[in-house]
């Protein structure tokens, strides 16, 4: 070390090795967790069926099939190393055990129980690496008689019981979300579940296998909705934007195109603050609004009353004089918005990579900052096969006219 | 008896409602003993239900009662110079402390990062707040509502999108989700602290933004936004590859087309139009989605949603019925993998809850304890585990200090 330079302290997860068979989007999301906070992350992939994601989001001016310029994948793969391998050949089944052997962790987010075709089931890995952390993702659970049933994040929803309370008040289910948001759900379920194991692993020396359900996972950020079912019978009820509570409590309209705001009051002070705010309208002092209660009842006369007021501003004003009252307010945003929003950017969430295919990329980053002024690790999302040499070569020691060999062979493929 | 995976891990959470506690409940749930401060009239869930008869009681909410499994609860009154003492006395002993108060609140109570570091210095201290501790929004409020709306969460709510847009505002999804994924997000960052604190012991501040956890489930769209300059609309029909509601005779389905189309087809019986050069090619079927989805919603119409779902099983099509709860707590599957958990809460008495999120097989997910009833453990803290004796606790209870 050079005199006068101090070493950075390692990322968390410095020194943990993942094996990742993850794609679509949960498995590689909980991997991205891991592998900015310092594990070293092997992706497992084949052109023989590449990870979906690397063919959503190609930008204009690339071929529709580069697969290194998908930036959905991107969004959900940098920090990572990737290698491609052939399952369906002994030899790569072979490779793939002897990474499990020098690995911490093994991921995979299968449709069923592949890996133990090919030799890799818990029990085959517990002998190549005792003390190895297998975590499964699905969408219902590797046990059960749905074990086997596809799933999409959509399909989820549908299931769990979240489309069925999605949707404006008085009218039909609808599904939740422009983002997968089960999937979310699952993926840092999973990278929690994940440094817990490696936790006790780090003190007893036991693994251990993970079987994480989205629906499992999703059932639990939907608790409220359970409890109301088996205390009450309740069904629940699409309630949108309201609150059962609070009133107003709302998204309104605001001067420009599909520009809205989102408000909320809670209790008598912050309604004195919010009426003071709008000017002290002649409305506000109706009977009809002197409490909590009598608001929630009128609430359709009293969120037109308000928008007569939103509609005269735009989002972000509304929602600083409404915050420097003391109410909380906040713009609803679009993704372009999102992209520009201050509030972000100063805190910089958003990362920058230079990508080998797509050049100079911004991309979101993780709601995540290692301690002090130390950086994630955001380098780039991997290229297909890009870390062959590096994997083969330096983690198992093959020579190099070996990995010829098997890259020839269409095994390393 | 096993134990659990963060066995040992000692975790303060000084937090209302639902993301500190979810966070709180996360660890605890998987061994990690967890204490629960709450202030003398209690965590703000106690009064938010659901209640048992729909009846108002502070030992029985339902939101409370599932958020707080595994926990020990004590009451403290943070206002008093003693209760700070007390809670630094806590602190001393602690690994972690989740807490959610506004920036300027918690250093006008001496519970700032800078405060506690000192105390102890390898404490990890997470802070989840609506906007994060920095930039120009860091005292704002905020809420599920407002957090859903800044993060572009709800500008994409409904996934169908809406027909007439200046009719429809942009919709906040069910329930508190968005507080859960705070909650969960603020877990993940506690964990690499705690994994990160290796043999120096050095603790750490954790910054928490809920408006961040929320937009960054947004990635994919930022992603086409921050690359090819794309922003999606909440125009009706904007999906293209699967994922689409479908009305059957008693309800809705939603089925997942993308690759199983073939599938689909077959599942139909495949019906004449299917044939037709605009819905055979895939990328002319997209280009015509919605009338593609008529068309399938005409079959659709003559099922149930029952026979719809044993259909998809047998011809392997991904689609789920849109189901209620009930339909949820009475699931086969679930109840195979024993998901529901059944808790007796002295004061709230017998019901189920939701389960493990994940099966460890070594270390499983357990409910040590149900939620605590208000101060239920004040003397089993502050008299076992911190040492005050008889006197000195009858003193506080005098004073205000605990219940």
């Amino acid at each position: 070390m050079k005199k006068g330079t101090r070493k950075r302290p390692a990322l968390p997860l410095s020194g943990i090795r993942i094996l990742d068979f993850g794609q679509m989007w949960a498995g590689p999301h909980l991997t991205q967790w891991l592998a900015v906070m310092g594990a070293e992350v092997i992706k497992v992939e084949t052109h023989l069926r590449l990870d979906f994601m690397r063919m959503i989001g190609i930008p204009p001016g690339f071929a529709r099939d580069n697969f290194n310029a998908g930036t959905a994948f991107a969004s959900l793969n940098y920090g990572k190393r990737s290698i491609t391998l052939n399952m369906n050949e002994p030899r790569a089944q072979e490779l793939a055990k002897k990474l499990v052997k020098v690995s911490d962790g093994v991921t995979e987010n299968y449709g069923g129980a592949i890996l133990e075709r090919w030799g890799l089931g818990y029990e085959d890995m517990k002998r190549l690496k005792p003390d190895i952390i297998y975590y499964a993702g699905s969408g219902y659970g590797r046990s059960g008689p749905a074990k086997s049933r596809p799933s999409y994040a959509e399909i989820v929803e549908a299931y769990d019981g979240s489309t069925y309370l999605n949707g404006y008040p008085g009218m039909g289910p609808a599904t939740v979300g422009v983002s997968p948001w089960t999937d979310a759900t699952q993926a840092m379920h999973g990278a929690f579940a994940i440094m817990a194991a490696l936790y006790h692993r780090d003190r007893t020396g036991e693994g251990q296998y993970i079987d994480a359900a989205m629906i499992e996972g999703s059932s639990n950020f939907l608790g409220e909705m359970v409890m109301g079912y088996t205390m009450n019978g309740e069904l629940g009820e699409r309630r949108g934007n309201r609150d059962k509570v609070m009133a107003p409590h709302g998204c309104y309209r605001c001067k420009g195109t599909d520009e809205w705001v989102a408000i909320a009051v809670d209790g008598e002070a912050e309604w004195g603050a919010f009426v003071k705010a709008l000017g002290s309208p002649e409305w506000a002092v109706k009977e009809e609004f002197h409490d909590e209660k009598s608001r929630r009842q009128n609430q359709d006369e009293l969120d037109g009353l308000i928008e007569t007021w939103t509609r005269q501003h735009h989002q972000y004003e509304v929602m600083a004089l409404l915050q420097k009252a003391g109410v909380a307010a906040g713009a609803s945003l679009n993704i372009k918005d999102l992209v520009g929003d201050p509030q972000l950017k100063a805190r910089r969430f958003f990362i920058e990579a230079e990508h080998p295919v797509l050049g100079n990329i911004t991309l979101p980053g993780l709601p995540w900052r290692p301690a002090g002024k130390q950086k994630g690790n955001y380098s780039y999302p991997p290229l297909l096969g890009e870390h062959n040499d590096y994997v083969f070569g330096e983690l198992l020691g093959l020579c190099e006219a070996e990995i010829e060999k098997l890259k020839d062979d269409k095994v390393i493929y | 008896m096993t134990t659990g995976a963060l066995e040992g891990l000692k975790v303060l959470e000084y937090s209302d409602f639902i993301s500190g506690p979810y966070c709180g409940k996360l660890m605890a749930d998987l061994g990690a003993e967890v204490i629960k401060v709450e202030r003398p009239e209690g965590d703000h869930a106690r009064r938010w239900g659901p209640f048992p008869g729909g009846k108002s009681h502070p030992e029985k909410s339902g939101l409370f009662l599932f958020l707080n499994t595994s926990k020990l609860g004590v009451t403290l009154n943070l206002e008093s110079e003693q209760g700070r003492e007390v809670f630094y006395r806590l602190v001393e002993q602690s690994d972690v402390l989740i807490e959610s108060s506004p920036r300027k609140e918690i250093k006008r109570l001496g519970l700032d990062y800078p405060s506690l570091k000192k105390i102890n210095p390898a404490l990890i201290v997470t802070s989840i707040t609506p906007f994060g501790r920095t930039g120009p929004y860091k005292d704002y409020k905020g809420s599920d509502l407002i957090n859903s709306h800044v993060s572009s969460e709800a500008f994409g709510n409904p996934t169908e999108g809406v027909e007439d847009l200046d009719k429809y505002s942009p919709l906040r999804g069910p329930m508190h989700t968005a507080e859960f994924m705070t909650g969960l997000t603020a877990a993940v960052c506690t964990m690499s602290a705690i994994m990160g604190r290796g043999k120096g012991k050095a603790g750490r501040h954790i910054d928490v933004s809920a408006q961040e956890a929320l937009a960054s489930v947004t990635r994919q769209e930022l992603a086409f936004c921050l690359c090819e300059g794309l922003c999606p609309t909440r125009q009706w029909g904007r999906k293209r590859v699967g994922g689409f509601l479908y009305q059957c005779r008693d309800g809705y389905v939603n089925i997942w087309i993308g690759p199983h189309w073939q599938k689909l087809v077959t599942m139909m019986g495949n019906p004449d139009w299917t044939e037709v050069e605009l819905f055979k090619n895939p990328a002319r079927r997209a280009e015509h989605q919605l009338d593609c989805n008529k068309l399938i919603e005409v079959w659709t119409r003559e099922y149930t949603m029952a026979e719809i779902d044993r259909m998809g099983m047998e011809f392997d099509v991904p689609l789920a019925p849109v189901r209620t709860v009930r339909e949820v707590v009475n699931d086969e599957q679930l109840a195979y993998r024993s998901f529901f958990v059944e808790i007796d809460h002295p004061a709230a008495g017998h019901f189920k809850y939701p389960g493990a999120p994940y099966k460890l097989s070594a270390t499983p997910w357990a409910v040590k304890r149900p939620a605590p009833r208000l101060g239920e453990h004040n003397e089993d803290v502050y008299g076992r585990m911190l040492g005050y004796n008889q006197s000195e606790l009858t003193a506080m209870k005098k004073a205000g200090i605990i219940q």
